[in-house]
């Protein structure tokens, strides 16, 4: 009995081995590859390498909103003091319970008419419609029937006038410049589709005008540990996937594409709830069917600030979604992995997301119960265990370090003695505390995840500071 | 044990790039005094330059000696940059357009040399070449041909701003070489980016467009319509041309469209006819003919024109309806004269023309407000 055990651990340290040398290996490239990609941008920036002239793409800003009353009124402020020239706003207010269609009604002397709205990707039906054009730019209100987050993206991708349109959540505060930099990949490439921008917590900044004045690590533990996530996981791996054209993911708080490509595509899919993962998923697979060159780009200087969840309770429910999104996503693509069609997309892309993000709670948890059988057997090293241990959380927090000081350092943003202290405890703490906490929370994410498909998310909103 | 020294050696390799990211921003908090440093030096030699033109017309001998021997390094290239700035906002003061004048042959020196580094300094070169150096009709040919040999640099931003230094020369013929080179280049530049640079040309735009439209073939399409986009904004005298290319059925769509807008912009009698036709196209797979040609017809009167935008209205394409209502809103119709539409079993027609009058309406108020 004792030698099956052996030889069941015998595997199960080889499958762990080859595991940990995968992820380390790939979080180390994106760090790396990230971390140089954010100099040479820096550098390209002091030498003046950009585009001077006024090249402006118009583009459709369509921000969903449900019982959003706390924050759309600052949102749609924020957006009006946008550095750019040639877009339009519209709000989708998806059948709010509370007074968000009224608040805006209200604030910018908007007026009901009866626009015509052509279906071209799927939506429920609209309500009223109310438009103002007292603004820099037209703004639009939209109020149809509940229909989920995806449902208001496509009604507002039906509304939209413009060949490009921006998706972003009500309660995200888009930069002064950030529609200059999101388009400028389309720009410079023929082929873009679609450009991701860097989402960052803006817990902890004070942004005036779309401008940080002051940034600082948030004082809450929880956000402040998810700055460093950010940074370590979503910003390096992106611009990682971003070298071979392979992002399948981005974030629904701030990124843009071609309306035409997408409504060929099909528009957003309302029964899922990782709608944004989808999205790029299906453009990448339909792209490639019809033999369309293409490209997905992320334009790291491109800036959305978004609220971190502050509690652990609106952190949890939020990984929850994104699990169960990624889940959807990746069952219905499926026929991506590894299949020659769709190149370094299947074989990298599709298969680092199914191992290192979907799978991984489960084998990290699987993990952690080999290690208490290994241990009741005694069959295990307790001081190799802790080294290997603490080698690990030394690696990642070293990993987070070097992403969060290269983004800091590249953007000329200040911190104080205090925000490196603070970074480097807390980098400690996330990987070998909430990351677990994390790993159970998406583990059992799909419990019961069929009930709830076509919900919005609800974390708890702050009013946006917007000066 | 292997796994474990991966690790490690992955470890030491991070700790390694926090130790480059902690020397970078100590590098980056020294540099900028060191900048201005210098920033203080080359405004001071500028200025005893500037002098010396005001006293003798001419700079000190061993000035451009020095400036070949500084500016090829980036750092001074930076400073020289920030001092030459302000000195060319605005409206240049002679001193400073002598001095520019002056210094060509160093300048000349410089962008050969430039020319052989990486793309990003040849493209911030490039750069100052655009901004500062270069002052409308200056003939010196030998950087022109250099810029020639930045734009083959396989480089966005350094052919952008080569082809942008170029047409601040104002030189057409160098300028044809340059949009031939850039046909011929892998980089691929967005027709904006095209038009925009054509649109700041320094020269005489006629002589441009016609030096353009004898060779117009020879080009891309894409190039083809960045040049059409470009006569469109410039000039009023080639309609016959432009009837001719809309007309032209083995031409690309996206040119016979621009052809189009520039007949829609330029009036042209003869075109009324075949504008109508595209506009009264019933099939549907020429929408965009159809809904372009309904724009177009917005500055030419008569009812037939008037007759065939209320037809569109009835159309079952939702683009075709929409840029007809517009074109009508653009005639300045009121509810009376659509009475028939609004009143009508068309209801379709009656929403897109409802809303437009009822979006001008909001648009009148917004103004007013």
């Amino acid at each position: 009995m004792m030698d099956a055990f052996k030889t069941f651990f015998d595997y199960v340290n080889a499958l762990f081995v080859l595991y940990m040398i995968g992820y380390a290996s790939f979080l180390f490239l994106a760090v790396t590859v990230g971390s140089s990609t954010l100099y040479q941008a820096k550098r390209r920036n002091l030498l003046k390498s950009e585009l001077w002239g006024k090249y402006y793409v118009p583009v459709t800003i369509i921000v969903p909103a449900y019982n959003e009353e706390m924050t759309i009124e600052s949102s749609v402020r924020s957006l009006l003091a946008l550095e750019y020239p040639l877009y339009e706003i519209i709000v989708v207010d998806d059948g709010s319970r509370d007074s968000t269609a009224q608040i805006l009604q209200k604030a910018f002397h908007m007026q009901q008419v009866s626009r015509p709205i052509q279906r071209k990707v799927p939506c429920r039906q609209a309500e009223a419609v109310f438009e103002t054009h007292e603004f820099k730019v037209p703004i639009t209100l939209i109020r149809k029937q509940n229909g989920g987050k995806a449902d208001s993206l496509n009604m507002g991708i039906n509304a939209a006038k413009y060949p490009y349109f921006i998706c972003m959540d009500a309660d995200s505060v888009l930069q002064y410049d950030s529609l200059e930099r999101i388009v400028r990949p389309v720009l410079e490439e023929g082929d873009v589709v679609a450009v991701g921008g860097a989402v960052r917590p803006c817990n902890g900044a004070e942004i005036q005008n779309g401008r940080v004045v002051s940034y600082h690590l948030p004082d809450k533990i929880l956000p402040c540990m998810q700055v460093l996530e950010y940074d370590r996981s979503f910003l390096a791996a992106r611009i990682l996937f971003d070298k071979f054209n392979g992002s399948l993911i981005i974030s629904g708080a701030f990124g843009l594409f071609k309306k035409s490509v997408v409504i060929d595509a099909g528009g957003y899919d309302s029964t899922t709830m990782g709608e944004d993962m989808e999205l790029v998923t299906k453009l990448h697979v339909f792209c490639r069917e019809h033999n369309l060159p293409y490209h997905i780009r992320y334009a790291t200087d491109a800036i959305c600030w978004t609220q971190a969840p502050e509690t652990l309770t609106d952190l949890r429910k939020q990984r929850r979604r994104w699990h169960i999104g990624l889940f959807q996503t990746m069952k219905r693509h499926r026929r991506m992995l590894a299949n020659p069609k769709y190149g370094l997309v299947g074989s990298i892309s599709y298969l680092y997301f199914l191992i290192y993000e979907l799978l991984s709670p489960y084998i990290e948890i699987f993990g952690l119960i080999t290690i208490v059988v290994a241990f009741a057997l005694d069959l295990i090293n307790v001081p190799f265990m802790i080294l290997f241990f603490l080698i690990y959380v030394a690696y990642s927090a070293i990993l987070s370090l070097t992403a969060f000081f290269a983004r800091i350092h590249t953007i000329d943003l200040k911190l104080t003695a205090l925000d490196v202290l603070k970074a480097i405890g807390l980098c400690a703490l996330e990987v070998s505390c909430l990351r677990f906490i994390l790993a159970f929370t998406r583990a059992t994410a799909l419990v019961g995840y069929k009930k709830k498909k076509n919900s919005w998310g609800r974390i708890e909103r702050k009013k946006i500071q917007f000066k | 044990m292997r796994a474990e020294m991966l690790i490690y050696i992955y470890g030491a390799i991070c700790l390694s790039m926090i130790g480059f990211n902690l020397l970078y921003n100590l590098a980056m908090k020294r540099r900028e005094p060191r900048l201005e440093k210098q920033c203080e030096k080359m405004k001071s030699e500028v200025m005893r330059q500037l002098d010396a033109i005001r006293k003798s017309g001419a700079v000190q001998p061993d000035h451009l000696h020095n400036l070949q021997r500084r500016l090829q390094k980036l750092k001074n290239l930076m400073a020289f940059d920030r001092v030459m700035q302000p000195l060319c906002e605005g409206a240049r003061d002679d001193a400073v357009t002598q001095y520019l004048a002056q210094i060509r042959p160093a300048m000349l020196y410089l962008a050969d040399c430039y020319r052989r580094r990486d793309a990003t300094q040849a493209a911030y070169f490039a750069f100052l070449l655009s901004r500062y150096i270069i002052k409308k009709q200056m003939p010196i040919d030998s950087i022109q041909d250099v810029l020639l040999g930045y734009i083959q640099k396989q480089n966005l931003y350094c052919s952008v701003n080569a082809l942008q230094a170029l047409c601040a020369f104002g030189d057409a013929g160098h300028v044809l070489a340059a949009l031939k080179l850039l046909d011929a280049s892998p980089v691929f530049m967005h027709e904006k980016i095209l038009t925009e640079s054509l649109l700041s040309y320094a020269g005489d735009h006629d002589d441009l467009i016609r030096l353009l439209w004898m060779d117009i073939d020879a080009h891309s399409e894409q190039m083809q319509l960045a040049i059409l986009n470009y006569i469109r904004f410039k000039t009023d005298g080639y309609q016959q041309e432009m009837f001719a290319v809309m007309q032209d059925e083995g031409k690309d769509k996206e040119l016979r469209l621009s052809a189009i807008r520039y007949l829609g912009r330029y009036t042209y009698e003869p075109a009324l006819d075949a504008l109508i036709a595209f506009a009264s196209d019933r099939d549907l797979s020429n929408w965009e003919y159809a809904t372009v040609s309904l724009s177009s017809l917005v500055r030419y009167p008569g009812d037939r024109v008037m007759d065939t935008l209320k037809a569109a209205l009835h159309s079952s394409n939702w683009y075709i309806r929409q840029s007809a209502a517009l074109s009508l809103e653009a005639r300045g119709v009121d509810y009376g004269s659509m009475m028939d539409v609004i009143a009508g079993n068309d209801r379709y027609a009656r929403e897109m023309v409802t809303y437009r009058l009822e979006t001008q309406r909001l648009q009148k108020a917004g103004g007013r407000r």
